[in-house]
Protein backbone atom coordinates (compact mmCIF):
# COMPACT_ATOMS: atom_id res chain seq x y z
CA UNK A 1 0.00 0.00 0.00
CA UNK A 2 2.82 2.35 0.71
CA UNK A 3 4.13 2.41 -2.35
CA UNK A 4 0.97 3.81 -3.95
CA UNK A 5 0.78 6.74 -1.79
CA UNK A 6 1.27 9.78 -3.44
CA UNK A 7 2.74 11.50 -0.21
CA UNK A 8 5.62 10.43 2.12
CA UNK A 9 3.81 10.61 5.39
CA UNK A 10 -0.27 11.13 4.52
CA UNK A 11 -1.03 11.51 7.88
CA UNK A 12 0.58 14.67 8.32
CA UNK A 13 0.73 16.13 5.03
CA UNK A 14 -2.78 16.35 4.93
CA UNK A 15 -3.55 17.64 7.95
CA UNK A 16 -6.13 20.58 8.57
CA UNK A 17 -4.51 24.15 9.12
CA UNK A 18 -6.29 23.99 12.29
CA UNK A 19 -4.76 20.33 13.54
CA UNK A 20 -1.22 21.48 12.00
CA UNK A 21 -1.42 24.28 14.40
CA UNK A 22 -2.18 22.54 17.30
CA UNK A 23 0.98 19.91 16.72
CA UNK A 24 2.83 23.00 15.97
CA UNK A 25 2.14 24.34 19.27
CA UNK A 26 2.48 21.26 21.26
CA UNK A 27 6.10 20.55 19.85
CA UNK A 28 6.88 24.42 20.03
CA UNK A 29 6.34 24.20 23.51
CA UNK A 30 8.28 21.26 24.86
CA UNK A 31 11.22 22.09 22.03
CA UNK A 32 10.94 25.64 24.31
CA UNK A 33 10.77 23.66 27.50
CA UNK A 34 13.87 21.05 26.63
CA UNK A 35 16.25 24.43 25.18
CA UNK A 36 15.07 26.35 28.58
CA UNK A 37 16.38 23.63 30.59
CA UNK A 38 19.49 22.56 28.32
CA UNK A 39 21.03 24.90 26.59
CA UNK A 40 23.11 28.01 28.40
CA UNK A 41 22.80 30.00 25.44
CA UNK A 42 18.97 29.97 25.18
CA UNK A 43 18.10 30.02 29.32
CA UNK A 44 20.81 33.16 28.95
CA UNK A 45 18.86 34.77 25.86
CA UNK A 46 15.53 34.55 27.03
CA UNK A 47 15.92 35.21 30.90
CA UNK A 48 17.33 38.85 29.10
CA UNK A 49 13.83 38.79 27.06
CA UNK A 50 11.88 37.78 30.06
CA UNK A 51 10.62 34.87 27.99
CA UNK A 52 9.70 31.95 29.58
CA UNK A 53 8.23 28.34 28.05
CA UNK A 54 5.14 28.61 30.13
CA UNK A 55 4.30 31.70 28.29
CA UNK A 56 3.69 29.28 25.03
CA UNK A 57 -0.08 29.54 25.69
CA UNK A 58 -1.04 29.76 22.10
CA UNK A 59 0.58 29.17 18.68
CA UNK A 60 0.58 32.71 18.61
CA UNK A 61 2.45 33.09 21.57
CA UNK A 62 5.65 32.36 19.52
CA UNK A 63 5.96 36.12 18.51
CA UNK A 64 7.51 36.25 22.75
CA UNK A 65 10.41 34.50 21.66
CA UNK A 66 12.99 36.39 21.26
CA UNK A 67 14.79 36.40 17.84
CA UNK A 68 18.31 33.92 16.91
CA UNK A 69 20.64 35.11 14.62
CA UNK A 70 23.34 33.50 12.66
CA UNK A 71 25.70 36.96 14.54
CA UNK A 72 24.62 35.22 18.01
CA UNK A 73 25.60 32.04 17.28
CA UNK A 74 28.93 32.97 15.71
CA UNK A 75 29.74 35.04 18.66
CA UNK A 76 28.80 32.14 20.97
CA UNK A 77 30.87 29.43 19.48
CA UNK A 78 33.67 31.99 20.25
CA UNK A 79 32.74 32.39 23.71
CA UNK A 80 33.85 28.79 24.28
CA UNK A 81 34.92 27.01 21.06
CA UNK A 82 34.26 25.16 19.08
CA UNK A 83 30.67 24.88 20.22
CA UNK A 84 30.03 27.48 22.69
CA UNK A 85 27.08 27.28 25.04
CA UNK A 86 24.65 26.66 22.62
CA UNK A 87 24.87 22.99 22.84
CA UNK A 88 21.91 20.93 24.87
CA UNK A 89 23.68 17.81 25.28
CA UNK A 90 27.47 16.76 25.74
CA UNK A 91 29.23 16.37 22.81
CA UNK A 92 30.13 12.86 23.27
CA UNK A 93 26.68 11.67 22.18
CA UNK A 94 27.59 13.06 18.52
CA UNK A 95 27.46 11.01 15.76
CA UNK A 96 27.65 13.77 13.01
CA UNK A 97 30.05 17.09 12.74
CA UNK A 98 29.57 19.51 9.91
CA UNK A 99 30.42 22.68 9.30
CA UNK A 100 29.29 25.75 6.73
CA UNK A 101 31.07 28.58 5.78
CA UNK A 102 31.07 31.70 8.74
CA UNK A 103 30.08 35.27 8.39
CA UNK A 104 33.56 36.42 9.65
CA UNK A 105 36.99 35.00 9.05
CA UNK A 106 37.87 31.37 9.10
CA UNK A 107 35.66 30.32 12.02
CA UNK A 108 32.99 28.09 10.08
CA UNK A 109 29.48 27.54 11.95
CA UNK A 110 29.81 24.33 13.43
CA UNK A 111 26.45 21.47 14.50
CA UNK A 112 26.55 18.10 15.74
CA UNK A 113 23.41 15.66 15.28
CA UNK A 114 22.36 12.44 17.68
CA UNK A 115 21.88 9.69 16.39
CA UNK A 116 18.13 10.21 15.91
CA UNK A 117 18.62 14.06 14.78
CA UNK A 118 20.50 12.24 11.93
CA UNK A 119 17.86 10.17 11.02
CA UNK A 120 15.73 12.67 11.19
CA UNK A 121 17.58 14.58 8.58
CA UNK A 122 17.14 11.44 5.92
CA UNK A 123 13.89 11.27 6.99
CA UNK A 124 12.81 15.35 6.01
CA UNK A 125 14.47 14.53 2.77
CA UNK A 126 12.16 11.28 2.28
CA UNK A 127 9.36 13.75 2.37
CA UNK A 128 11.05 16.05 -0.13
CA UNK A 129 12.25 13.24 -2.89
CA UNK A 130 9.21 10.58 -2.25
CA UNK A 131 7.17 13.78 -3.26
CA UNK A 132 8.81 14.09 -6.25
CA UNK A 133 8.50 10.51 -7.60
CA UNK A 134 11.45 8.64 -6.11
CA UNK A 135 10.26 5.32 -5.57
CA UNK A 136 11.90 1.74 -4.32
CA UNK A 137 14.40 0.96 -7.62
CA UNK A 138 15.57 4.04 -8.85
CA UNK A 139 18.92 4.70 -8.85
CA UNK A 140 20.40 7.79 -7.82
CA UNK A 141 23.61 9.40 -8.82
CA UNK A 142 24.74 12.24 -6.20
CA UNK A 143 27.16 14.19 -7.77
CA UNK A 144 28.47 16.22 -4.35
CA UNK A 145 31.61 15.99 -2.65
CA UNK A 146 30.90 14.24 0.60
CA UNK A 147 32.59 16.70 3.03
CA UNK A 148 32.10 18.18 6.00
CA UNK A 149 29.27 20.61 4.18
CA UNK A 150 25.92 19.20 5.40
CA UNK A 151 24.99 19.54 1.69
CA UNK A 152 23.20 16.28 0.25
CA UNK A 153 24.22 14.06 2.85
CA UNK A 154 21.03 13.80 3.95
CA UNK A 155 19.47 12.96 0.82
CA UNK A 156 21.46 10.16 0.30
CA UNK A 157 20.27 8.48 3.48
CA UNK A 158 16.99 9.08 2.55
CA UNK A 159 17.13 7.32 -1.00
CA UNK A 160 18.53 4.30 0.97
CA UNK A 161 15.51 4.73 3.37
CA UNK A 162 13.53 4.52 0.56
CA UNK A 163 14.94 2.03 -0.87
CA UNK A 164 16.68 3.01 -3.97
CA UNK A 165 20.35 2.37 -5.96
CA UNK A 166 22.88 5.30 -5.06
CA UNK A 167 25.85 6.11 -6.70
CA UNK A 168 27.89 8.20 -4.27
CA UNK A 169 30.48 10.22 -6.65
CA UNK A 170 32.33 11.87 -4.10
CA UNK A 171 35.64 12.31 -5.87
CA UNK A 172 34.49 11.53 -9.66
CA UNK A 173 35.21 14.25 -12.72
CA UNK A 174 32.47 14.96 -14.45
CA UNK A 175 33.28 13.34 -17.10
CA UNK A 176 33.19 10.15 -15.23
CA UNK A 177 29.89 10.51 -13.58
CA UNK A 178 28.71 10.73 -17.12
CA UNK A 179 29.67 7.60 -17.96
CA UNK A 180 28.11 6.35 -14.79
CA UNK A 181 24.78 8.36 -15.40
CA UNK A 182 24.83 5.94 -18.68
CA UNK A 183 26.60 3.04 -18.11
CA UNK A 184 24.47 2.63 -14.63
CA UNK A 185 20.83 3.72 -15.62
CA UNK A 186 20.86 5.87 -13.44
CA UNK A 187 17.02 7.64 -13.46
CA UNK A 188 17.80 10.58 -10.87
CA UNK A 189 20.36 12.75 -10.81
CA UNK A 190 21.10 14.89 -7.21
CA UNK A 191 23.08 18.18 -8.16
CA UNK A 192 23.53 21.89 -7.48
CA UNK A 193 21.33 23.26 -10.84
CA UNK A 194 24.33 24.99 -11.88
CA UNK A 195 26.52 21.47 -11.85
CA UNK A 196 23.56 19.98 -13.28
CA UNK A 197 23.91 22.27 -16.25
CA UNK A 198 27.42 21.39 -16.35
CA UNK A 199 27.10 18.04 -16.43
CA UNK A 200 24.93 18.36 -19.32
CA UNK A 201 27.49 20.32 -21.31
CA UNK A 202 30.04 17.81 -20.25
CA UNK A 203 28.26 14.94 -21.82
CA UNK A 204 27.75 16.89 -25.11
CA UNK A 205 31.35 17.75 -25.05
CA UNK A 206 31.57 13.91 -25.38
CA UNK A 207 29.03 13.42 -27.73
CA UNK A 208 26.35 12.28 -25.37
CA UNK A 209 22.57 13.96 -25.56
CA UNK A 210 21.58 12.82 -21.67
CA UNK A 211 17.91 14.01 -22.72
CA UNK A 212 18.26 11.67 -25.51
CA UNK A 213 20.97 8.27 -23.98
CA UNK A 214 20.16 8.70 -20.31
CA UNK A 215 17.12 7.06 -18.43
CA UNK A 216 17.20 10.01 -16.12
CA UNK A 217 13.62 11.11 -15.48
CA UNK A 218 14.17 13.35 -12.78
CA UNK A 219 16.75 16.02 -11.68
CA UNK A 220 16.36 17.02 -7.88
CA UNK A 221 18.94 20.27 -7.27
CA UNK A 222 19.65 22.38 -4.25
CA UNK A 223 21.88 24.63 -2.66
CA UNK A 224 20.98 27.66 -4.96
CA UNK A 225 18.27 29.24 -6.11
CA UNK A 226 18.19 28.46 -9.33
CA UNK A 227 16.35 25.45 -8.97
CA UNK A 228 12.88 27.47 -8.89
CA UNK A 229 14.10 30.24 -11.45
CA UNK A 230 11.57 29.08 -14.82
CA UNK A 231 14.04 29.72 -17.35
CA UNK A 232 16.58 27.84 -15.48
CA UNK A 233 14.33 24.65 -14.93
CA UNK A 234 13.02 24.92 -18.75
CA UNK A 235 16.70 24.93 -20.08
CA UNK A 236 17.20 21.83 -17.28
CA UNK A 237 14.33 19.94 -18.17
CA UNK A 238 14.79 19.88 -22.24
CA UNK A 239 18.76 19.29 -21.50
CA UNK A 240 17.83 16.64 -19.42
CA UNK A 241 14.58 15.24 -20.71
CA UNK A 242 13.79 14.81 -16.86
CA UNK A 243 11.40 16.51 -14.49
CA UNK A 244 13.88 18.91 -12.45
CA UNK A 245 12.59 19.06 -8.56
CA UNK A 246 13.65 22.38 -6.16
CA UNK A 247 14.66 21.79 -2.70
CA UNK A 248 16.03 24.05 -0.05
CA UNK A 249 17.99 22.97 3.38
CA UNK A 250 20.15 24.91 5.73
CA UNK A 251 23.12 23.47 7.81
CA UNK A 252 21.67 25.27 10.79
CA UNK A 253 18.62 22.67 10.70
CA UNK A 254 20.61 20.08 8.62
CA UNK A 255 17.97 19.26 5.90
CA UNK A 256 15.81 20.49 3.85
CA UNK A 257 12.61 22.26 4.90
CA UNK A 258 10.87 22.76 1.61
CA UNK A 259 10.48 20.87 -1.42
CA UNK A 260 8.58 21.07 -4.89
CA UNK A 261 6.18 18.13 -5.25
CA UNK A 262 5.29 16.39 -8.41
CA UNK A 263 2.56 18.62 -9.35
CA UNK A 264 5.40 21.28 -9.96
CA UNK A 265 3.45 23.98 -9.05
CA UNK A 266 5.85 26.91 -9.45
CA UNK A 267 7.16 26.57 -5.59
CA UNK A 268 7.86 24.48 -2.98
CA UNK A 269 5.99 23.13 -0.14
CA UNK A 270 6.71 23.67 3.85
CA UNK A 271 7.34 20.38 6.01
CA UNK A 272 5.30 22.11 8.26
CA UNK A 273 4.88 19.03 10.72
CA UNK A 274 8.03 19.54 10.94
CA UNK A 275 9.32 23.09 11.01
CA UNK A 276 7.24 26.72 11.90
CA UNK A 277 8.19 29.11 9.03
CA UNK A 278 7.13 32.62 9.76
CA UNK A 279 7.48 35.47 7.39
CA UNK A 280 8.20 38.42 8.60
CA UNK A 281 8.88 41.93 7.29
CA UNK A 282 12.65 42.01 6.85
CA UNK A 283 14.40 43.51 9.92
CA UNK A 284 11.20 43.81 12.00
CA UNK A 285 8.55 41.59 13.33
CA UNK A 286 5.72 42.34 11.83
CA UNK A 287 3.91 39.67 9.90
CA UNK A 288 4.02 39.49 5.97
CA UNK A 289 0.64 38.41 4.08
CA UNK A 290 0.41 35.60 1.69
CA UNK A 291 1.93 36.73 -1.67
CA UNK A 292 4.53 39.94 -0.11
CA UNK A 293 8.13 39.41 0.05
CA UNK A 294 9.07 38.59 3.26
CA UNK A 295 11.97 37.29 5.25
CA UNK A 296 11.45 33.95 6.50
CA UNK A 297 12.24 32.91 9.83
CA UNK A 298 12.54 29.53 11.26
CA UNK A 299 11.82 26.92 14.36
CA UNK A 300 12.78 23.60 13.46
CA UNK A 301 11.40 20.38 16.06
CA UNK A 302 14.12 18.15 14.54
CA UNK A 303 17.71 18.88 16.12
CA UNK A 304 17.38 18.61 19.67
CA UNK A 305 20.99 19.06 19.98
CA UNK A 306 21.08 22.61 19.08
CA UNK A 307 17.78 23.57 19.43
CA UNK A 308 17.08 26.53 16.25
CA UNK A 309 13.91 28.34 17.31
CA UNK A 310 12.96 31.68 15.58
CA UNK A 311 16.06 31.88 13.04
CA UNK A 312 16.24 34.78 11.31
CA UNK A 313 17.42 33.05 7.92
CA UNK A 314 17.87 36.40 5.83
CA UNK A 315 16.49 34.14 3.26
CA UNK A 316 13.90 36.17 0.56
CA UNK A 317 10.49 34.57 0.26
CA UNK A 318 7.23 35.03 -0.93
CA UNK A 319 4.23 32.46 0.74
CA UNK A 320 1.31 31.84 -1.04
CA UNK A 321 -1.41 29.24 0.18
CA UNK A 322 -1.22 25.34 0.24
CA UNK A 323 -4.42 25.53 -2.55
CA UNK A 324 -2.14 26.99 -4.94
CA UNK A 325 -1.22 22.90 -5.54
CA UNK A 326 -3.74 20.36 -6.21
CA UNK A 327 -1.42 17.87 -4.75
CA UNK A 328 -3.72 17.81 -1.72
CA UNK A 329 -1.01 18.44 0.50
CA UNK A 330 -1.67 21.51 3.23
CA UNK A 331 1.80 22.88 3.68
CA UNK A 332 1.98 26.50 2.61
CA UNK A 333 4.32 27.47 -0.63
CA UNK A 334 7.00 29.33 -1.13
CA UNK A 335 6.50 30.54 -4.77
CA UNK A 336 9.70 30.48 -6.76
CA UNK A 337 11.28 28.63 -3.70
CA UNK A 338 14.20 30.82 -2.25
CA UNK A 339 13.84 33.66 -3.58
CA UNK A 340 16.98 35.46 -3.13
CA UNK A 341 19.19 36.77 0.15
CA UNK A 342 18.30 39.55 2.47
CA UNK A 343 21.84 40.41 3.48
CA UNK A 344 24.97 39.76 1.40
CA UNK A 345 25.73 36.32 1.44
CA UNK A 346 25.93 34.96 -1.72
CA UNK A 347 25.81 31.78 -3.33
CA UNK A 348 28.88 30.45 -5.32
CA UNK A 349 28.34 26.49 -6.52
CA UNK A 350 26.40 25.75 -3.48
CA UNK A 351 28.69 27.45 -1.20
CA UNK A 352 27.83 30.41 0.87
CA UNK A 353 30.18 33.20 0.54
CA UNK A 354 29.94 36.54 2.76
CA UNK A 355 32.50 39.37 1.53
CA UNK A 356 33.25 39.91 4.77
CA UNK A 357 34.52 36.30 5.55
CA UNK A 358 36.82 36.82 2.53
CA UNK A 359 37.95 40.40 3.65
CA UNK A 360 38.99 39.06 6.66
CA UNK A 361 41.65 36.75 5.16
CA UNK A 362 42.60 38.80 2.54
CA UNK A 363 43.60 41.26 4.92
CA UNK A 364 46.00 38.97 7.00
CA UNK A 365 48.35 39.45 4.20
CA UNK A 366 50.24 42.45 4.68
CA UNK A 367 51.30 42.79 1.42
CA UNK A 368 47.67 43.35 0.11
CA UNK A 369 46.66 46.92 -0.70
CA UNK A 370 43.11 46.68 -2.17
CA UNK A 371 41.53 43.96 -3.34
CA UNK A 372 38.26 43.05 -5.10
CA UNK A 373 35.77 40.10 -5.01
CA UNK A 374 34.12 39.29 -8.48
CA UNK A 375 31.17 36.65 -9.13
CA UNK A 376 30.98 35.70 -13.30
CA UNK A 377 29.27 33.28 -14.79
CA UNK A 378 31.42 31.34 -17.63
CA UNK A 379 29.64 29.36 -19.73
CA UNK A 380 26.97 27.90 -17.00
CA UNK A 381 29.12 27.87 -13.88
CA UNK A 382 29.46 30.21 -11.46
CA UNK A 383 33.13 31.39 -10.56
CA UNK A 384 34.89 33.59 -7.73
CA UNK A 385 37.56 35.49 -8.49
CA UNK A 386 39.75 37.84 -5.76
CA UNK A 387 41.85 40.36 -7.35
CA UNK A 388 44.46 41.50 -5.63
CA UNK A 389 46.68 44.91 -5.53
CA UNK A 390 50.16 44.87 -3.83
CA UNK A 391 51.33 47.46 -1.97
CA UNK A 392 54.36 48.95 -3.56
CA UNK A 393 57.96 47.67 -3.38
CA UNK A 394 55.93 44.23 -2.80
CA UNK A 395 55.77 42.31 -6.08
CA UNK A 396 58.10 39.44 -5.02
CA UNK A 397 55.75 38.34 -2.54
CA UNK A 398 52.88 37.41 -5.36
CA UNK A 399 53.61 34.05 -6.09
CA UNK A 400 53.36 32.90 -2.03
CA UNK A 401 50.70 35.30 -1.27
CA UNK A 402 48.75 33.97 -4.12
CA UNK A 403 49.30 30.58 -3.20
CA UNK A 404 48.49 31.16 0.40
CA UNK A 405 44.91 32.93 -0.35
CA UNK A 406 44.19 30.02 -2.68
CA UNK A 407 44.45 27.29 0.30
CA UNK A 408 42.63 29.88 3.20
CA UNK A 409 39.94 30.90 1.14
CA UNK A 410 39.40 27.24 0.13
CA UNK A 411 39.51 26.26 3.94
CA UNK A 412 37.19 28.56 4.68
CA UNK A 413 34.47 28.00 2.27
CA UNK A 414 34.41 23.87 2.27
CA UNK A 415 36.89 23.43 -0.58
CA UNK A 416 35.52 26.02 -3.35
CA UNK A 417 38.03 27.25 -5.45
CA UNK A 418 38.66 30.60 -5.92
CA UNK A 419 40.96 32.46 -8.86
CA UNK A 420 42.87 34.85 -6.94
CA UNK A 421 44.97 36.83 -10.00
CA UNK A 422 46.69 40.30 -9.23
CA UNK A 423 45.90 43.43 -10.42
CA UNK A 424 47.69 46.19 -11.99
CA UNK A 425 48.72 49.25 -9.58
CA UNK A 426 45.86 51.72 -8.79
CA UNK A 427 43.18 50.00 -10.81
CA UNK A 428 40.96 49.04 -8.46
CA UNK A 429 38.38 51.40 -6.87
CA UNK A 430 39.15 53.10 -3.30
CA UNK A 431 36.02 53.79 -0.90
CA UNK A 432 36.17 56.34 1.35
CA UNK A 433 33.11 55.70 2.74
CA UNK A 434 30.79 52.23 2.87
CA UNK A 435 33.33 50.25 0.51
CA UNK A 436 32.16 47.61 -2.25
CA UNK A 437 34.28 45.00 -3.16
CA UNK A 438 32.20 42.95 -4.15
CA UNK A 439 31.42 42.76 -8.19
CA UNK A 440 28.43 40.48 -8.94
CA UNK A 441 28.08 40.49 -13.25
CA UNK A 442 25.57 37.10 -13.21
CA UNK A 443 22.75 37.49 -14.47
CA UNK A 444 19.59 38.27 -12.37
CA UNK A 445 17.34 36.07 -11.54
CA UNK A 446 13.41 35.78 -13.18
CA UNK A 447 10.79 34.38 -11.25
CA UNK A 448 7.97 35.34 -13.67
CA UNK A 449 7.72 32.36 -16.06
CA UNK B 1 -1.34 5.44 25.37
CA UNK B 2 -4.98 5.60 23.41
CA UNK B 3 -4.69 8.74 21.89
CA UNK B 4 -1.88 10.94 19.70
CA UNK B 5 -0.51 14.10 20.41
CA UNK B 6 -3.41 15.40 18.86
CA UNK B 7 -6.18 13.69 21.12
CA UNK B 8 -7.34 11.32 18.71
CA UNK B 9 -7.71 7.81 19.14
CA UNK B 10 -5.20 5.33 17.91
CA UNK B 11 -5.74 2.50 15.61
CA UNK B 12 -4.52 -0.97 15.73
CA UNK B 13 -1.96 -0.58 13.93
CA UNK B 14 -0.86 2.89 15.69
CA UNK B 15 -1.46 1.32 19.42
CA UNK B 16 1.15 -1.72 17.96
CA UNK B 17 3.71 0.89 16.66
CA UNK B 18 3.64 2.58 19.48
CA UNK B 19 4.23 -0.75 21.91
CA UNK B 20 7.24 -1.44 20.06
CA UNK B 21 8.62 1.88 20.58
CA UNK B 22 8.07 1.56 24.11
CA UNK B 23 10.33 -1.80 24.23
CA UNK B 24 13.08 -0.64 22.61
CA UNK B 25 12.92 2.37 24.78
CA UNK B 26 13.35 -0.25 27.82
CA UNK B 27 15.71 -2.01 25.69
CA UNK B 28 17.78 0.95 25.03
CA UNK B 29 17.82 1.93 29.08
CA UNK B 30 19.89 -1.44 29.41
CA UNK B 31 23.16 -1.06 30.61
CA UNK B 32 23.39 -5.49 29.64
CA UNK B 33 23.30 -5.73 25.93
CA UNK B 34 26.22 -7.04 24.19
CA UNK B 35 27.32 -4.58 21.47
CA UNK B 36 25.96 -6.09 18.73
CA UNK B 37 22.34 -5.53 20.39
CA UNK B 38 23.01 -2.30 22.38
CA UNK B 39 23.98 -0.19 19.02
CA UNK B 40 21.55 -1.60 16.99
CA UNK B 41 19.23 -1.36 19.28
CA UNK B 42 19.76 2.26 19.49
CA UNK B 43 19.68 2.52 16.03
CA UNK B 44 16.66 0.96 15.39
CA UNK B 45 14.86 3.75 18.50
CA UNK B 46 16.15 6.55 15.97
CA UNK B 47 14.40 4.63 13.51
CA UNK B 48 11.13 4.58 15.30
CA UNK B 49 11.44 7.33 16.49
CA UNK B 50 10.73 8.87 13.05
CA UNK B 51 7.27 6.96 13.33
CA UNK B 52 6.68 8.32 16.52
CA UNK B 53 6.91 11.96 15.48
CA UNK B 54 5.61 11.29 12.17
CA UNK B 55 2.24 9.80 12.74
CA UNK B 56 1.97 12.28 16.05
CA UNK B 57 2.44 9.13 18.39
CA UNK B 58 5.11 10.86 20.40
CA UNK B 59 7.70 13.99 20.72
CA UNK B 60 10.24 14.00 23.06
CA UNK B 61 14.35 13.71 23.41
CA UNK B 62 16.05 10.48 23.67
CA UNK B 63 20.05 11.74 24.40
CA UNK B 64 19.52 10.09 27.85
CA UNK B 65 19.41 6.89 25.92
CA UNK B 66 22.24 8.12 23.94
CA UNK B 67 19.77 8.14 21.02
Amino acid sequence: MANRSEYWNPKNETLTRDELRALQHYKLKHLCEWAYAKSAFHRRRWDAAAFHPDLLRTLDDIERIPFMTRAEWMDAQAEAPPFGPLLAVPPDLAVRYHTTSGTTGRTPLRVLDGMKDWEWIAEMWAYGLWGFGLRPGDIVLFAFSYGTFIGFWGAHYACEKIGCLVLSTGSATTESRVKSIIDMGVTTVCSTPTYALRMWQAAAEMGIDLARDSQVNKVIVSGEPAGSIPAVKRQLEAAWGAKVGDTAGMTEIGTIMIFECSHQPGGTHIIEDNFIEETLEHASDRRVPYGERAERVVTSFGRGFIPLIRYRTNDLVVKVPHATCACGRTGDIYEGGIQGRWDDMKLVRGTNVYPRAVESIVRECAAVDEFQILLTREGVVDEISVLIELKPGRADHWTALCERLQVDLADAHEGLRFKVSQAQPNSLPRFELKAKRLVDTRPVAEYSA
Amino acid sequence: MTQDLLGRPLTGTEAQLARIYADLKTMAAREDLPPCAERNVKKALACMWQVMNGLDLAYEQLYELGV
